[in-house]
């Protein structure tokens, strides 16, 4: 089952993992049903917190939504060609501390991020991780001067 | 009736906006935020989540009768990101509640933090429990 339907020119794909929901087939179809009627092109968040994918020329961004969690409790980690993102979130109800841990996971295509590069920022709640493209997987602009 | 109720989203603020306003839609979609109302005797605690929003695009606040939060968010996609993926909404936060008058508004104190707004709002000395000494 894959969410992100997106390939790059060089046929690689983004996809997050799914193993968490029995019930993530169902939720996909009925978000799609419902986005469909309502006019939306959202989809509904599957596992966790919402996660967002962009891209420019020179890197891929992951932006997910983890509001009130710790820096030091957001793990970022790409192994085996999964990005994981894990967070713990923390909260006080009365004298009890309940933690909730939260985690997402996207497959990343193998070779074409520059790994040593992957940075992560953590503003106003959102974790931004920037995946610098491989020089070969960036789009190349070659001018052919005509005769 | 438990104290807590009298913290009830406002669900008459759709509608008086759009009596007040001709256009049938407000001028920046909203949602309303996720949010959390716990009580203390002495007060109410107000948590939203407000993800993306900062200091600057947050505006709370509070009458005799309604505690509101309007966020923006900070963050804009930049130009040259194509969008592969979207779970998340662009549209900003919006949450009223009706306090009716339980609430002491001159000493509220609030605080923006990662994406997390809490609310201490102090219960009106009138709604406060009070011991009363019998003779």
């Amino acid at each position: 089952m894959r969410l992100i339907h997106y390939t790059t020119p060089h046929g690689r794909t983004y996809s997050p993992v799914f193993a968490r929901s029995p019930w993530a087939g169902l939720e996909q179809q009925m978000d799609r049903l419902f986005g469909a009627a309502l006019g939306e092109s959202v989809a509904a968040p599957v596992a966790g917190f919402p996660v967002d994918l962009y891209e420019d020329a020179a890197a891929t961004y992951v932006r997910a939504e983890l509001p009130g969690v710790n820096r030091a409790d957001i793990g970022v980690e790409l192994a085996d060609g999964t990005l994981q993102i894990s967070a713990k979130r923390v909260r006080k109800v009365g004298d009890i501390e309940e933690t909730a841990a939260l985690s997402r996971a996207l497959t990343v295509p193998e070779g074409a991020v520059q790994s040593d590069k992957i940075s992560a920022a953590y503003e106003n709640g959102v974790l931004t991780v920037t995946l610098p493209k491989r020089e070969e997987a960036r789009p190349r602009k070659i001018s052919v001067t005509v005769a | 009736m438990s104290l807590v109720s009298s913290l009830i989203p406002a669900f008459a603020s759709a509608t008086a906006r759009s009596e007040s306003t001709p256009t049938a839609r407000p001028a920046e979609p909203a949602v309303a935020p996720r949010h959390e109302i716990t009580e203390t005797p002495d007060a109410y605690a107000l948590l939203v989540e407000l993800p993306g929003v900062a200091r600057d695009g947050l505006e709370l606040t509070v009458d005799h009768e309604r505690i509101r939060v309007v966020g923006r968010r900070a963050w804009r996609k930049p130009e040259a990101w194509k969008a592969l993926h979207r779970e998340s909404r662009e549209a900003g936060f919006e949450l009223a509640l009706d306090h009716g008058r339980a609430v002491d508004a001159d000493k509220i104190r609030a605080e923006l933090r990662d994406g997390v707004l809490r609310v201490a709002l102090p219960k009106a000395e009138a709604l406060k429990p009070r011991k009363i000494a019998v003779a």
